[in-house]
Parts: structure tokens; C-alpha cells; sequence
């Protein structure tokens, strides 16, 4: 059966639910300080004074619930090919979407909403963030129908509008075409993200460790007994197990996030889009068109190619700098066959490497400069001011010099661009070794600039922005940049490619 | 199918950005430049000549402040010159180009085909030389969005009429 969107519709009914509980969050986040004075005069105040009170405010957001559940309408309007929302209780808003402007539509699932069996229909639109629509109680269902409808409008759109790119039309398939498995999951939980954990572990410690000195300066632990226990033999021990401790605890926290957001992570053609869905406790479901992506990267070190893993981000066009982060779909976990499927997908063909620029050695010798001169330079300028204290702390500097230029020299040898007539591809990174794809078509502006002492070095550096975000390719050959600008301007110049 | 071809392009051929004559900001730009920092320079004057005036502890190290404020005064002003002369623009059959910056001197070039919309903008003090700013929009963030100061009002209105003619036919 076909559902029906064309007249206005309310949401499941069990949505009062979830409107419920949506409500009490909402008043609680408002109210939270009045709350926290009730509960520490709870033996002042009469119990059933604060019961009746209790039982009377649940009873009025349940009616608030019921009222907003009532009000809330949505509709697909044919003639003017809009998406119309009505809600609001006293202020009634009514929110209309043209549907060639909708970018995404994600269907999620929150742990309540699963219990009662609903789901949420959001959608993105690539305008302000104040447009976004969501649904709150949608049957599984509908929510399908209604989002197979919302995006079968590349017919409806503006003669402009319609994507150059030939993207091959394979019929909706329901079966995924990837399927990533726990076993991927926890490769990927095991050699990524650790400097990420590691900075979570250490505000966790901190919090831990300056809590326990507030404490112990209340008088309740004898701060000299306490340093008295620790001699020097035992520091030692203590931090090797530390680190190892440390390092198990980042791979601990590493696969068990890894696990919980990317669990069963599936990936599914549909008309030409990517439908991704994933998670543990929310589900969430995403939708990729190949003409809104902007730049796909692609990441992975030395651990992940050896066991054929890594990770791909899809970044596709934003309203908003800020929203940046959130936009960028993450597909963890894949092998190489499955991220040439899917960029071959999304580009229509496997982007290769071509023509090869390399940065200037003077962006290694600034590096080095700015990473471990200056450093070193505030780090003696300290310990001769402080005295001999600090000097104990020498040792650091050799195991500091050593790493800092690994990191420096790698990151020089695979900072690279390579470019082709259909991609531009940004390679980068010291461990982690990220791939960054354009495509000229995609570029919103060029930019080119240059410091005025390397102007006889002609080196200079190259920005490329677009609706995604930007990339930048720092000390190259200024000639050949400036002959690419003009190819790329040329070439966006003389056809009505779209970049959405 | 049968009509499309695909030659080899010369890339030394093609029109070259960096080769483009730009055109300077117009010169009342930089009076108006010039006026709006002399209005913070002398509300700033002002609270210095005040605070010598009543406070006490301040009239010793008066001289100790004024002589950095008096080098930063020529260093600000000596920076927004060198800026307003690297400022520069052109617009081109396909596309528009804004030259700025004083250590690293950039280079952006935006296609019409790009833009999302143009805006004008009439700062006060712009107003009394008759000059206004042009704003380019495109759908990269602020970060490749445009802003060209210092053009004649007159002709600031026909560069926004052409820009949006463009992107109308665009369309």
C-alpha cells in the first residue's frame, strides 16, 4: 500500500510518548536549579505537598505533550513540490521545504524510541540550521515511504540543478554491498583515534587527580605522609606500569566507541545514493547523494595497511563553517576493494594519482623551526631562569628532539599533491597518512598566496575552497600552482558543471 | 556522442589570472582609512590624557606609555597604507579576482558561475566620499566569500548589476 502524504498527518500516536519525555527534558534542563534546591530541603518540604506538586506538573506536560502531539502536522504539498510542517501550541510556526533543497534525510532511532518503536525523521536542508525539520514519532515504515518521497525529486529540480556526473543508475538493491563486521570494527577500534583517547583519559585523570588534591588540602589525607610513601624506586615502576596501563586503557576505550557508534554498519545502493546505517544504541541512517559530496578522504597508517583497513570521510556541501565536523560521514572499517566501489560510486570512476607537486624543503626547515627550536629555545630560557630543578627534566629533550623530527620528516615526505584532469588529490600526514579528493567541478573559489621573501624561491601556497570545506597545499611551486589555477578556472568556466 | 571531442588543452594558452592589470581602490579610500583610526586614536588619546590628569600613580610612567603608543600609532598607520596599495580587483568576462594582504600577499579568484549572491554595503564615513564596499557570496563559508572596499558608489551599483546579470544568466 502506498501511504499517503498529500494531506496533512499527525505523527504515531505513541509519539505523546516521546513528546512526554521530550518535554520533562526540556523543562528540566530550564528549571534544573529550582530542582537541586528541592532536593536538598527534600526533608523540609510537607512529602505530599511536593508529591500533589509533582503528580500536578507531570499531569500538565502530559497534557503540553498531548497539545503539541495534537498541532504537530506535516504534508507533502505535489503542486508546489514542498515539504510543509505545522507545529506549536500558542505560536503556531509553519515550516515549508522546497524539496529540490533538501540535502539529507536521516532516519534515527534513540534507545527510548526503540522501545516504543518509532523513529525520527530529520531533515537537512543546505540552508541556515534553523530550517531543519525533524519528526520525533515516525513508524519504520513511513519514515521509508516518506523519505523515499522527500528525495525522489531529481526529476522536480530546476533544469540548472540537475547533476552533470552520470551516475550509474542501478535499481534500488536492497541488499548492503558492504557490510563492515564487528572483526573491521575492532581492527579499526585498535589502531586509530589514540591520541584522541588518550586526551580523554588525561581530562579524566586530571579531574580524578585535582579532586584528590582538594581533598587531601581539606586535611582529610596528610599530604606529607602521603609523598613520604612514594621514593624514587617505586616512580619508576610505577610509570612504566602507568604507560602500559595507559596504552591498554586507549586501545579499552577505542574499541568499545568504535563498537557502540559503528556496530553493524551497512551500506546500501540506492538509485545512484548511498544509504548508510549504523550504531549500537542509535541507530542512525544517512543518506549520500554522489553530486553533494564535496571532498571524500580517506585515511590510514601503517598498522591499518597491513591489515587492509581504513577509514573514509564524506564531506558534503554545508551551510555553515561550524556544522563542518558534524556533516562528515564516517565510514569506518572498509577494505581497499570496498573504498574503490564506493568512491567509484560517488566519482562515477576510481580517482587516480597524477601529476605529482611537492612542497618546498623550507616548509620541513620552518617546521623544524616552529616545533622544536622555538621550544627548546623557551624550554632553556625557563630552566636557566627556574635554576637547577628544571635541568633534571634534560633527558626529555633528546627523546623529544628524536620524535619531533620523525613526526616532521614523515609528515614532509608524504605531504604531496597530485593532480589529474578529473581529481585533485592531497596526500598528508606523518602516521595516520590521509588522502583528500576533489573534484575540480566541486570548487567554489581559488585562492593563491604568497609570503613576499619567497617570491624569488617562487614558492608559495594554494588554497582550494569549496562548499564542503577547504584544502590547502602549503610551499609548492608557485609557476605551476598559478598555471593549475587557471586550467581549473578554465575549465569551471566554460561548462555549466554543477557543484550540488 | 558524436559531436564531442576532447583535444588536448595547451595549458600555457590560457588567459593567465596573474597577468590580469588589476585596478588600485579608489584614492578616498584610504582618507577613509585614515578618519577611522583617527577616531579610535583619539578616544584612545583621550582616556590616556584623562587617566594623567586624575590618576596620580600614572603621571610617572606617563612617558613610559606614550612613546610605544606613538611607535604603534606609525606601525598601525604604515601597515594600513602598505595594505590599502596591495588592495586591488578585477573583474573578468567569467570571473572576478581580489588581490589583499601585507606579508602574504593573496589572490582569490571567484568564477560568476559560483557566486551565491552580491551584496553593497555603505560604511558612514564611506558614505561622505561617496564609496561603497561589494560583498561576493559563494557556498564556501566566509573563508572564500569577498569583500571589495573603496569603489565608487556609482560604480559599485553598475559591478553589482553585472554580477547579478551574470548569475542570472548563469542560471
Amino acid at each position: 500500500m502506498e501511504s499517503n502524504f498529500n494531506v496533512p498527518q499527525r505523527q504515531s500516536a505513541v509519539g505523546i510518548v516521546i513528546m512526554f519525555f521530550d518535554t520533562i527534558q526540556q523543562y528540566a534542563r530550564a528549571l534544573w536549579p529550582i530542582l537541586v534546591v528541592w532536593i536538598f530541603k527534600f526533608n523540609d518540604i510537607n512529602k505530599w505537598a511536593l508529591f500533589g506538586g509533582t503528580l500536578l506538573v507531570l499531569f500538565g506536560i502530559g497534557i503540553i505533550a498531548y497539545l503539541k502531539y495534537r498541532n504537530f502536522t506535516f504534508f507533502l504539498d505535489d503542486q508546489n513540490d514542498e515539504f510543509v510542517i505545522t507545529e506549536g501550541i500558542l505560536n503556531k510556526t509553519k515550516t515549508t521545504i522546497a524539496l529540490y533543497k533538501i540535502q539529507q534525510v536521516n532516519i534515527k532511532q534513540s534507545l527510548l524510541q526503540r522501545f516504543i518503536g518509532v523513529h525520527a525523521l530529520e531533515v537537512d536542508t543546505a540552508g541556515s540550521k534553523e530550517q531543519e525539520v525533524s519528526i520525533k514519532a515516525i513508524s519504520h515504515r513511513l519514515a521509508l515511504d516518506l523519505k523515499a518521497k522527500l528525495l525522489d525529486n531529481e526529476t522536480k529540480m530546476p533544469a540548472n540543478a540537475v547533476a552533470e556526473n552520470t551516475v550509474s543508475q542501478t535499481a534500488s538493491d536492497e541488499k548492503p554491498f558492504i557490510d563492515i563486521s564487528l572483526l573491521s570494527l575492532l581492527k579499526v577500534g585498535i589502531t586509530s583515534n589514540y591520541i584522541r583517547s588518550l586526551g580523554l583519559l588525561l581530562a579524566f585523570f586530571f579531574t580524578i587527580y585535582d579532586n584528590v588534591m582538594r581533598f587531601s588540602n581539606q586535611g582529610y589525607i596528610n599530604e606529607d605522609q602521603f609523598n613520604g610513601y612514594v621514593n624514587k624506586a617505586l616512580i619508576m615502576q610505577s610509570i612504566g606500569i602507568l604507560v602500559v596501563v595507559l596504552f591498554g586503557a586507549i586501545i579499552v576505550i577505542n574499541v568499545v566507541r568504535t563498537m557502540v557508534r559503528y556496530f553493524g554498519y551497512t551500506i546500501t545502493r540506492q538509485k545512484g545514493s548511498l544509504l548508510l546505517s549504523f550504531g549500537l544504541f542509535n541507530t542512525k541512517s544517512t543518506i549520500i547523494k554522489p553530486e553533494k559530496v564535496q571532498i571524500v578522504s580517506f585515511t590510514r597508517n601503517y598498522f591499518q595497511k597491513k591489515m587492509d583497513i581504513l577509514e573514509l570521510k564524506i564531506k558534503q556541501a554545508t551551510a555553515g563553517e561550524k556544522e563542518e565536523r558534524k556533516q562528515a560521514v564516517e565510514i569506518p572499517g572498509c577494505n581497499a576493494v570496498e573504498r574503490d566501489a564506493i568512491l567509484k560510486l560517488l566519482f562515477g570512476k576510481i580517482p587516480q594519482k597524477g601529476v605529482m607537486l611537492q612542497p618546498n624543503f623550507r616548509k620541513l626547515v620552518f617546521a623544524i623551526f616552529l616545533a622544536i627550536v622555538l621550544p627548546l629555545c623557551g624550554f632553556y630560557a625557563v630552566a636557566l631562569n627556574a635554576g637547577e630543578d628544571f635541568l633534571q627534566f634534560n633527558w626529555i629533550v633528546p627523546v623529544y628532539v628524536i620524535f619531533a623530527l620523525l613526526v616532521l620528516c614523515f609528515g614532509f615526505r608524504n605531504y604531496r599533491l597530485f593532480i589529474t584532469g578529473d581529481f585533485i588529490i592531497k596526500q598528508s600526514g606523518a602516521w595516520d597518512i590521509k588522502n583528500e579528493i576533489i573534484e575540480p567541478q566541486k570548487i567554489q573559489a581559488l585562492a593563491v598566496s604568497q609570503l613576499f621573501w619567497h617570491k624569488n624561491a617562487d614558492i608559495g601556497y594554494l588554497t582550494i575552497h569549496t562548499a564542503g570545506g577547504k584544502m590547502s597545499f602549503e610551499l609548492g611551486n608557485y609557476t605551476v600552482i598559478k598555471q593549475y589555477v587557471n586550467l581549473w578556472l578554465y575549465g569551471m568556466e566554460t561548462s555549466d558543471s554543477n557543484w550540488m | 556522442m558524436e559531436n564531442f571531442t576532447n583535444e588536448t588543452i595547451d595549458t600555457s594558452q590560457l588567459p593567465r589570472f596573474e597577468e590580469v592589470p588589476m585596478t588600485p581602490l579608489h584614492r578616498s579610500y584610504w582618507k577613509v582609512v585614515l578618519i577611522t583610526w583617527a577616531i579610535v586614536f583619539v578616544i584612545g588619546f583621550t582616556a590616556f590624557g584623562l587617566a594623567v590628569a586624575f590618576i596620580e600613580e600614572f603621571k610617572d610612567n606617563a612617558v613610559r606609555v606614550a612613546v610605544p603608543a606613538i611607535v604603534g600609532v606609525a606601525v598601525i598607520l604604515l601597515m594600513s597604507y602598505v595594505s590599502f596599495r596591495k588592495k586591488a580587483f578585477a573583474f573578468r568576462n567569467h570571473d572576478v579576482l581580489y588581490r589583499h594582504g601585507i606579508i602574504a600577499t593573496t589572490t582569490i579568484v571567484i568564477p560568476y558561475n559560483r557566486v551565491q549572491h552580491v551584496a553593497l554595503h555603505e560604511g558612514f564615513i564611506s558614505r561622505i566620499f561617496k564609496l561603497a564596499t561589494i560583498q561576493i557570496f559563494t557556498a564556501g563559508g566566509s573563508s572564500s566569500d569577498i569583500e571589495i572596499p573603496g569603489i565608487e558608489k556609482e560604480q559599485a551599483e553598475n559591478i553589482k548589476q553585472l554580477l547579478m546579470g551574470k548569475i542570472q544568466k548563469e542560471l
